[in-house]
């Protein structure tokens, strides 16, 4: 018997152990403040109003944590951060307006419903004077007129990635993804996203219908062409096509645009990109949306929230964050600063030009869109 | 022959039928063997591939320790891995010691509403996982909100809602393993025993208790490795800032996964092994 | 008298055994379940707020609708095949395992176990790393002349990663079983001139059927509720239920969580069902 229970007493050993070891590895005290008068504000931030923590809810590889480093060093607030995956998984979390969080980061269509929700808290748009570095473009959009609650963090195009070793030719079209003609060469090495907007939508792009119709007629094309597609797939993924299409386990897939880029160059510290890897919005269109910064009702620290946007609006940190995730900031001052490489990849169709742009659609949430639901619940189920 | 009864029941009678039957043995080994094999082939890849310069973590480019460097330099995995150890110690603990209590509880009496507790008992099983935590998640705000109207106190989810959550799914585990091996369990030797004199306190402890703790400790070990293991639940429950090691290798898994992964598990393994081997040790000193 | 005492002594450690778990079980698993139950019976309002309006109309999309039933139908097969291999795989190590001297048998245990103390989500990947078109299996095959071939994104994976998943849930309660058999019962049936294979099916296979009906609820059940496999090996192509649950309460647009309820209280039941006749079955076998 007795065997058995000194590996219980182990067992119960064993956190010890490890606690120990990690005790080092814990957060470096906040440095200590600046020796200036906090009624001195040289840069207009009350230091004595500023909480000690934040709790910051955002999507994955969607910042460089260098920034977060850059902030904590120089205002001491510890941000904490925390990750999701979809707008749907943030939203069941910050819902019960109970999640602990001050700031998150939801697509528009999200925006909108946290909105409705009450679950937003209106912005002090005057705490964020690095506003003015946003292109208007991207400002007073349908799902928050005036900016009350959000201001914009990254945007990004959804279309085509695909690898030139393997389509030397480029590629144009959504028929690269949807004629069965051209899929036998294809078959199991490409990938559609696992949305039940983009890719329904993609499906109605290659018929010549807009992402938002909910005609039955066009949906029911839809849901065929999907369906024929089906068996020469690998996956629905809209995880990792960045690391499959960097190593080659895809030739093509249907992705959004960061993806692409780091698939092309790379993910500091997670890997290296691939030189033949490119993306472009197809002819027949493709989908635009918008991550923004906002500020949950239930946050005590509206103030230091404030002052992180507007930390997160700066030309250089805005700059440093695109570079690093491969999105495309809507911060025109930031542009400049950013490196050679990604100016160029912008230029190049990673971000939309004017007449791009007149190709890119929204898409929209309304009650009638749940039929997509259905929709992609039956293609599921096939 | 009472003080024999457990050493009996540990030790395997080892009879003529296994020289007879050599050849089947044999089988059996070859078999046990493959299967192992099978167990083992995935760990051999993910402890293999630590080691690789590859980022992608598929291909053999060479031999590095950058990923363990790179490791101990991520104080949010490993802070998320001593969560993820003290969160499945804990909840292993308690949910053994109820789970066995209720088994012991349900193998031994006949009582009115014993089937209702016995759904009870296998309704958490049967539940998917993303339901149970859902509907704790509902439960906790409601929870949270009274607490906040009565007192004022602002509750948050936290690593002690994740234990709660854990403990809650273990509880059944434990008790089917343990019931299991209660099931067939000869009561005549406790009555023997009381026929000796024996009290009950002695009589669990001296026969009851070791001829069950196999059972016990498979349940623990259940309960711990559906711990480590739990993501769903661990997801929902946990508050900001204090993720288990599952959702922080999920948020990597599912997006750009790094042999840092594999380094992080080779180590979790590595913890296993000399836990075994130290166990081994003891054992054999006695 | 003494009658009465010991009656009393027995309530009192019922209660004793009893109540703290169950305390636990009631507050943090039954009452959350009253929530998701009443759900079920709730309309679905505008962006996946709950209405509180009750309606059967989820339970009538349920069995009505045909992707439903399907993903049902799916799953089930699955689930019954992943028990089954499971079965095949663990019964004989087990045994094995019961057969070998006291002090290997915990290090044998624990070989089992070992995998299984890296995350789920890990070894899931690990079998990616090898059937992957780049992977490990179709280089090896395009090294040797061969042509690669897909091997993950099938079912065939989704149900390897099923099995490799829940194997060690059936290998410790067999174990457990197995641990208590006396193995000179097999002796003594083939005194009697049973053959081994009518001793293995008429001795050992009743004398542990706890084990073994502990082992397969212990791995049908998970994987009845699974999702991430399916996305992770099988490409997230095919619905089975637990993807769909998971939507409907997640990842849908609006989320449906009445529906996700009933969804999910149908697949209890049929489970529950399944659990009450077969341990009526097992009962009856003991008898």
């Amino acid at each position: 018997m007795t065997p058995f229970r000194s590996l219980f007493c182990l067992l119960l050993l064993l956190p010890l152990l490890v606690a120990c070891g990690s005790e080092p590895t814990t957060a470096p005290p906040p440095p200590a403040l600046e020796a200036t008068d906090s009624t001195g504000l040289e840069d207009g931030v009350d230091r004595a109003q500023l909480a000690s923590e934040l709790y910051f809810y955002n999507w994955g590889d969607f910042i460089d944590m260098d920034t977060l480093a850059q902030f904590e060093a120089e205002y001491g607030v510890r941000v904490i951060y925390d990750l999701y995956d979809s707008n749907e998984d943030m939203i069941a979390q910050v819902r019960t307006g109970n999640s602990g969080y001050d700031i998150v980061v939801p697509s528009d269509y999200a925006v909108q419903m946290l909105i409705e929700e009450g679950l937003l808290q209106p912005l002090e748009l005057e705490r964020l004077d690095n506003l003015r570095h946003i292109d208007p473009d991207y400002l007073n959009t349908y799902f928050d007129p005036g900016n009350r609650y959000s201001v914009p963090y990254m945007f990004g195009l959804t279309g085509i990635v695909y690898n030139r070793e393997f389509f030397p030719e480029g590629v144009e079209s959504w028929a690269a993804l949807f004629d069965p003609a051209q899929l036998e060469a294809i078959r199991g090495r490409f990938s559609m996203l696992d949305d039940e907007r983009e890719t329904p939508g993609a499906a109605l792009k290659y018929l010549g219908y807009s992402y938002n119709t909910t005609e039955p007629e066009a949906l029911q094309q839809a849901q065929e062409l999907l369906i024929t597609q089906k068996p020469f797939l690998a996956a629905y993924n809209s995880a990792d096509v960045n690391r499959k299409m960097a190593s080659g386990e895809y030739v093509i897939a249907h992705s959004w645009s960061g993806s692409a880029m780091q698939a092309r160059l790379g993910l500091e510290g997670e890997f290296s990109g691939n030189p033949a890897i490119n993306f472009v919005i197809p002819q027949e269109g493709g989908a635009i949306w918008m991550d923004n910064l906002a500020i949950l009702s239930e946050s005590a620290n509206a103030y230091t929230a404030h002052v992180f946007i507007n930390f997160l609006l700066r030309p250089e940190i805005a700059a440093q964050n695109a570079d690093y995730v491969g999105y495309i900031t809507p911060n025109e001052a930031a542009i400049p600063l950013m490196s050679e490489e990604v100016q160029a990849l912008y230029a190049a169709g990673f971000a939309p030009d004017d007449a791009l742009l007149t190709r890119l659609e929204w898409i929209e949430r309304t009650e009638a869109t749940a039929v997509f639901s259905d929709l992609w619940t039956v293609v599921k189920g096939e | 022959m009472i003080k024999s009864l457990p050493a009996g029941a540990q030790a395997p009678p080892a009879t003529s039928q296994q020289r007879q039957h050599g050849w089947l043995r044999r089988a059996l080994s070859g078999y046990a063997l493959l299967v192992y094999a099978f167990l083992y082939l995935p760990i051999v890849v993910l402890v293999v591939f630590s080691f690789t310069r590859d980022e992608f973590g598929v291909r053999w480019t060479g031999f590095t320790l950058e990923w363990y460097i790179r490791l101990f330099n991520n104080p949010r995995l490993m802070g998320a891995a001593v969560n993820s150890l003290v969160v499945g110690l804990i909840s292993t603990f308690v949910a053994t010691l109820l789970g066995t209590l209720i088994a012991l509880a349900m193998e031994r009496y006949r009582f009115r509403g014993r089937s209702g507790v016995d759904g009870l008992l296998y309704l958490p099983i049967v539940m998917p996982e993303i339901v149970m935590a859902v509907a704790l998640l509902a439960f906790l705000a409601l929870v949270f909100d009274l607490i906040n109207a009565l007192t004022g106190q602002m509750l948050r989810r936290s690593l002690v809602t994740v234990t709660i959550g854990h403990i809650a799914f273990s509880i059944s585990f434990v008790a089917v393993v343990v019931r299991a091996s209660l099931k067939g369990f000869d009561r005549r030797i406790e009555e023997a025993a009381a026929d000796l004199g024996a009290n009950s306190w002695q009589i669990f402890w001296r026969i009851t208790f070791p001829l069950i703790l196999p059972g016990i400790i498979g349940g623990g070990l259940l309960a711990f490795t559906l711990s480590l293991d739990d993501f769903i639940i661990s997801l929902f429950l946990s508050g900001p800032g204090t993720s288990l090691l599952p959702v922080e290798v999920y948020n990597r898994v599912r997006r750009a996964i790094t042999p840092e992964i594999n380094a992080i598990s080779t180590i979790m393994l590595l913890l296993s092994i000399t836990l075994v081997v130290l166990s081994q040790l003891a054992q054999r000193r006695r | 008298m003494l009658e009465q005492t010991h009656a009393r002594r027995d309530r009192r450690n019922l209660i004793a055994l009893l109540t703290p778990g169950m305390l636990w079980l009631l507050l943090f698993f039954a009452l959350p379940l009253v929530i998701i139950l009443l759900y079920s019976f709730m309309t679905n309002g505008p962006r996946g707020a709950v209405i509180w309006q009750p309606t059967l109309e989820n339970y009538r999309t349920l069995f009505t609708q045909t992707i439903y039933v399907n993903a049902y139908m799916r799953s089930i097969r699955i689930s019954l095949e992943t028990t089954l291999i499971c079965l095949l795989l663990g019964y004989p190590l087990a045994l094995f395992i019961v057969r070998q001297p006291a002090h290997w048998r915990t290090f044998l245990l624990f070989l089992v176990l070992i995998p299984f103390w890296t995350n789920f989500l890990v070894r899931i990947y690990a079998w990616q790393i090898i059937l992957a078109n780049n992977g490990i299996i179709n280089t090896g095959l395009g090294a040797l002349g061969f042509a690669p071939m897909p091997l993950l994104n099938t079912e065939g994976a989704t149900l390897l990663g099923l099995v490799y998943g829940e194997l060690p849930f059936m290998v410790l309660p067999l174990y457990a079983a197995l641990a208590r058999f006396d193995f000179t019962l097999l002796e003594a049936a083939a005194d009697l001139g049973a053959n081994r294979w009518q001793a293995f099916w008429r001795i050992m296979v009743p004398q542990t059927m706890p084990g073994i009906v502990a082992g397969s609820v212990l791995v049908f059940i998970p994987t009845l509720g699974q999702f991430v496999v399916a996305e992770l090996l099988g490409g997230a192509k095919v619905d089975y239920l637990g993807n769909l649950i998971q939507r409907l309460f997640l990842r849908s647009n609006p989320v449906n969580w009445p529906l996700g309820s009933a969804l999910a209280v149908a697949m209890m039941i049929i489970l529950l069902a399944l659990i009450f006749w077969y341990f009526r079955v097992t009962r009856e076998e003991q008898r």
